[in-house]
C-alpha cells in the first residue's frame, strides 16, 4: 500500500472531520422540538461502498477479531476488551488496556457500533476500519505494529487463503484485516429489542412502566435533546459535569496513562502540567470551547454494558438517572480553566422515584436478548520449507 | 512512535552515509591495525551510570513490562543470553545472536549487519526500546512511567539536573553500557601461557585471523562473507520467520516477502556483493560468549576454528588453512587469553511505582 496515498487520505479525512465539526459546533445549543429527530426503530446498518459485506469477509473478520496476533505481545485480541460475554466491552470502569499499562477511558460495546459516524468517546475515528487499526496499534490498547502484524498474518496458511478469496491479494494486507474486522462488527447489531418491536407497531412489546418512561424521556426529562433518533444519540459532544473517577487518584498505572495521553495528544506544556480531567473533544479540535466534551453515547444494549459514562463512574442506570435528575454535575473544566464548558441543556428535573424507575424501565426496553458468540478456533501458523506454507502437525 | 520511526529513518540514512565513507576508503586494507590493549576512555558520569544500571534492569522499559535489556544481556552470561538466536519481545523471536554489551564503548558499528553507528550508542538503546520486535515501548509511555517512580525522579535530577526525558533515558543506559569494559585479560597484562603465545603467532601469521580481527577490539568493523549457513529456524519457526520478514521490510529489502536467507550487511549497503556478509565481531571476552557467529550456529571456539580451517562456507572470502590439531588448540588458548576478570555484578534493586498522593493538586 502506498504510504503517501494513505497519509494524503488521512489528511483529507482529517480535514473533512474538522469541517463536520465546525458545522456541528456552529449550530447553536438551543433546539426547537421540531429539530429533534424522533425516536425510531433501528434500520439496517449503513454499509460503506468501499467495504461491502460478504459472508466470507465477515467470517474472516470474526477470526481476526479474536486473534491476539493482531497486537503487540500476542496476549490480547479485540475480543479481550470487547468481550462477547461482558456486553462486548470489558465491564471495568476504565478499560484494562495493554499489559503493563492501563487504558484511561471506559470501553464501549461493539454492538450497534456500525451506526456511529465517529468512534471513540472523543470521536477520534471516522470509521470502524479506522477504529480497529487505532485500537490495535495504540500503546495502551493493542500496541501492535503494522508490518509485524501483517507478517504474522502472512505466516498463517488459512488466513493467506481467506484473504485471497475475500480480497484477491496474493498475501494478507493489513488494511484488509481492518476491513474484515469492520465487516464482522457491522453484523453485531440488535434491531429486535422491545423498544424496536413497540416502535414497529407491537404495542404489547414494552411494559407499561417503559411506555411511561418513554413519555418522560421525550417530555419532562427531556433526554431526547441529545438522545434522539433510532440510536438515541445525536452523536454530538457535550460536557455534562461527569464527576472524576477516583481510580485516577489511587492507581499509578492510570496516572501514567493520563499524563501519556496529554503528551501523545499534543496539548501545550502548560496544559500538560496542570490538567487533571479528560479534555475529550479538545484533543481533536484544540478549541477551548470543546474541553471536557464527549460524544453522546447510544442508549441501546445498556443492560449489558455497565458501568456508564466516558470514565465508567456510574455503575447502574439508576445512578445515571439520578445524575441527570440533579442537572448533571460540577463542571470539571471550570475548576482548572478560565471558562467552563458545561452544557446549559441540563437542568434539575424533579423526577419522582416512580418516574425515575419508569425511565430506567424504558432504557432497559432498548436492550434485547444478550448477543453471545462462541469464540472461534483460530488458524495456526504454518512453516514454509521451500515448498509452500503449511501447518505442520506436532511431532 | 511515528515521529520516532521517522527519526530512526533519518538516523539510518546518516549512518548509511557514514558507513559508505568508511567502507569506501580502502587505503589501509592490506595493513591490519595492530592488536593491543584497549585505549583509555573518558569515564562516563557515575550518576548517569548508576541510573542507567537501574534502567537496564527495569522491565518497565518494555511495552508490556515483561522484559528488560538484561533479559537478553545477562551479567551471569557475560552480558549475552547464551542462546544461538535471541529471544525478542513476546510474540516475536529474533533471528540473530545476542551480542555482549562488554566493551561496546569501542565499537564502531552496532549489530551484526552494522546498521547503527558506534558513535551514537543512545540510538542503539532507542532502537532496542522502541522497535516492535525488541521491547516495543512507546517512548512517551516510557517517559511517563519513569516519572511515576520517585527514586528515578531523584536520580534523573542528580544525573542530568532536570526531570526525566526520552533522550536522558537513552543516554543514561548508554552511559551504563559504556562503563562495562573488560579488565586484566592475560593478553593485556602480558601473562600469556606458552600455548597462547603460540596461538597469537598463528593468529597474526599463518591463520591470518588478524586480517579482519585486528585493532584493540580484534575487529576491523567491516563486513565480510564467511559463508556461515543460515540457521534452520530462520524459516521454520513461524515467529522467527515473521519477525525476520517484518524487519527486512522495515529495512527496505526488495522482495523481502520471498527472502529465505539473512542478507546481513546488504541491509545497509544494498549492494548485491554484500548479501550475506556480516560485521567482524570483537574477540574480546569471546570464550564466555558462546554460541558463535551472527546466528549462533557454532557452539564452541573449536567449531569456529574448524570452520575457518576449511575456508569457511559457501561463497566465503576465505581460503582453507592447514592447521594441525595442536595449532588449533593454540589458537583457542590465545582466544581464551582475551577474557578479562569474571563479571562480578549484582543486579540493582528496582524501585516500584508509587501512586502520586494529592493527584488532583500535584503538577504533572
Amino acid at each position: 500500500m502506498n504510504k503517501f496515498k494513505r497519509s494524503r487520505f488521512l489528511l483529507i479525512s482529517a480535514l473533512a472531520v474538522l469541517g463536520c465539526m465546525v458545522l456541528a459546533m456552529s449550530s447553536g445549543a438551543k433546539k426547537g422540538a421540531s429539530e429533534i429527530p424522533a425516536l425510531a426503530s433501528l434500520p439496517a446498518p449503513p454499509i460503506p461502498a468501499d467495504n461491502v459485506q460478504t459472508p466470507e469477509k465477515v467470517e474472516l473478520g470474526k477470526l481476526l477479531f479474536f486473534d491476539a496476533r493482531l497486537g503487540g505481545d500476542v496476549s490480547i485480541s479485540c475480543g479481550d476488551c470487547h468481550s462477547p460475554s461482558i456486553g462486548w466491552q470489558d465491564g471495568a470502569d476504565i478499560c484494562r488496556g495493554y499489559p503493563g499499562t492501563s487504558h484511561w477511558r471506559n470501553c464501549q460495546t461493539i454492538i450497534n457500533s456500525a451506526y456511529f459516524d465517529k468512534l471513540f468517546w472523543g470521536g477520534a475515528s471516522r470509521s470502524l476500519e479506522g477504529q480497529a487499526k487505532s485500537a490495535a496499534k495504540g500503546g495502551v490498547a493493542g500496541n501492535g505494529e503494522d508490518d509485524l502484524m501483517e507478517e504474522r498474518l502472512r505466516q498463517i496458511p488459512d488466513y493467506v487463503k481467506r484473504f485471497k478469496q475475500v480480497f484477491g491479494t496474493e498475501r494478507p494486507e493489513m488494511m484488509d484485516a481492518w476491513r474484515a474486522i469492520a465487516a464482522f462488527e457491522r453484523t453485531l447489531v440488535q434491531r429486535d429489542t422491545p423498544f424496536d418491536k413497540y416502535m414497529n407497531g407491537d404495542k404489547t412489546a414494552m411494559s407499561k412502566d417503559a411506555i411511561k418512561g418513554m413519555k418522560l424521556f421525550k417530555g419532562k426529562a427531556n433526554c431526547t435533546q441529545c438522545h434522539n433518533g433510532a440510536m438515541m444519540t445525536d452523536q454530538k459532544y457535550y460536557n455534562l459535569g461527569v464527576p472524576e473517577n477516583i481510580v485516577f487518584e489511587e492507581d499509578a498505572l492510570k496516572q501514567i496513562t493520563f499524563r501519556y495521553e496529554q503528551y501523545a495528544k499534543g496539548v501545550s506544556e502548560e496544559i500538560y502540567r496542570k490538567v487533571k480531567t479528560d479534555l475529550g473533544l479538545y484533543y481533536r479540535s484544540k478549541r477551548m470551547e470543546d474541553m471536557g466534551k464527549f460524544r453522546t453515547p447510544m442508549l441501546r444494549y445498556l443492560v449489558y454494558t455497565p458501568p456508564y459514562m466516558h470514565n465508567g463512574v456510574f455503575w447502574s442506570l439508576e445512578e445515571v438517572v439520578d445524575f441527570y435528575n440533579d442537572g448533571g454535575g460540577e463542571d470539571q473544566i471550570a475548576k482548572g480553566f478560565d471558562k467552563g464548558t458545561k452544557t446549559n441543556l441540563l437542568k434539575p428535573l424533579n423526577l419522582t422515584d416512580e418516574e425515575k424507575a419508569q425511565l430506567v424501565a424504558f432504557l432497559e426496553s432498548a436492550s434485547g436478548e444478550e448477543i453471545i458468540l462462541d469464540i472461534p478456533a483460530l488458524p495456526q501458523y504454518g512453516v514454509d520449507r521451500g515448498d509452500g506454507l503449511k501447518v505442520e502437525t506436532a511431532k | 512512535m511515528k515521529a520516532l520511526t521517522r527519526m530512526a529513518g533519518i538516523s539510518a540514512l546518516i549512518c548509511s552515509a557514514f558507513m559508505w565513507m568508511a567502507f569506501s576508503s580502502s587505503a589501509d586494507e592490506d595493513v591490519p591495525a595492530a592488536i593491543g590493549p584497549l585505549p583509555e576512555l573518558e569515564a562516563p558520569n557515575p550518576d548517569q551510570v548508576e541510573l542507567g544500571k537501574h534502567l537496564f534492569f527495569d522491565v518497565r522499559l518494555s511495552g508490556d513490562g515483561s522484559i528488560s535489556c538484561a533479559s537478553c544481556h545477562q551479567p551471569e552470561n557475560n552480558w549475552t543470553d547464551g542462546k544461538d538466536l535471541s529471544l525478542a519481545y513476546p510474540g516475536s523471536k529474533y533471528f540473530r545472536n545476542t551480542q555482549s554489551i562488554m566493551n561496546m564503548a569501542y565499537k564502531r558499528y552496532f549489530y551484526w549487519d552494522g546498521r547503527l553507528s558506534g558513535k551514537d550508542p543512545a540510538t542503539q538503546v532507542r532502537d532496542k526500546i522502541t522497535e516492535t520486535h525488541f521491547m516495543n515501548l512507546d517512548g512517551r509511555i516510557m517517559q511517563e512511567r519513569l516519572k511515576q517512580i520517585p527514586e528515578y525522579v531523584k536520580m534523573f535530577q542528580k544525573a542530568f539536573g532536570g526531570e526525566s526525558s526520552f533522550g536522558k533515558t537513552l543516554n543514561a543506559i548508554a552511559a551504563f553500557e559504556k562503563s562495562q569494559i573488560s579488565k586484566n585479560a592475560p593478553f593485556d597484562t602480558g601473562k600469556l601461557s606458552k600455548q597462547a603465545k603460540k596461538g597469537m603467532k598463528l593468529f597474526k601469521g599463518k591463520a591470518g585471523c588478524i586480517k579482519c580481527h585486528n585493532g584493540p577490539m580484534f575487529s576491523d568493523f567491516k563486513a565480510h562473507k564467511t559463508g556461515v549457513a543460515d540457521h534452520p529456524d530462520l524459516m521454520t519457526d513461524p515467529e522467527r520467520a515473521s519477525t525476520f520478514r517484518s524487519v527486512m521490510k522495515f529495512l527496505g529489502i526488495p522482495n523481502y516477502e520471498n527472502l529465505r536467507s539473512d542478507p546481513g550487511f546488504f541491509t545497509v549497503s544494498k549492494l548485491d556483493k554484500d548479501f550475506g556478509s556480516f560485521v567482524t565481531p570483537s574477540l574480546r571476552e569471546v570464550a564466555g560468549t558462546a554460541p558463535y557467529m551472527h546466528n549462533g550456529t557454532f557452539e564452541t571456539l573449536e567449531d569456529v576454528i574448524d570452520f575457518y580451517a576449511k575456508g569457511g562456507g559457501k561463497n566465503a572470502e576465505l581460503k582453507p588453512l592447514k592447521l594441525s590439531k595442536k595449532n588449533r588448540a593454540a589458537l583457542v588458548a590465545f582466544l581464551e587469553s582475551l577474557s578479562g576478570d569474571e563479571i562480578d555484578f549484582e543486579a540493582p534493586v528496582i524501585p516500584d511505582y508509587q501512586v502520586i498522593e494529592n493527584w488532583l493538586e500535584t503538577k504533572n
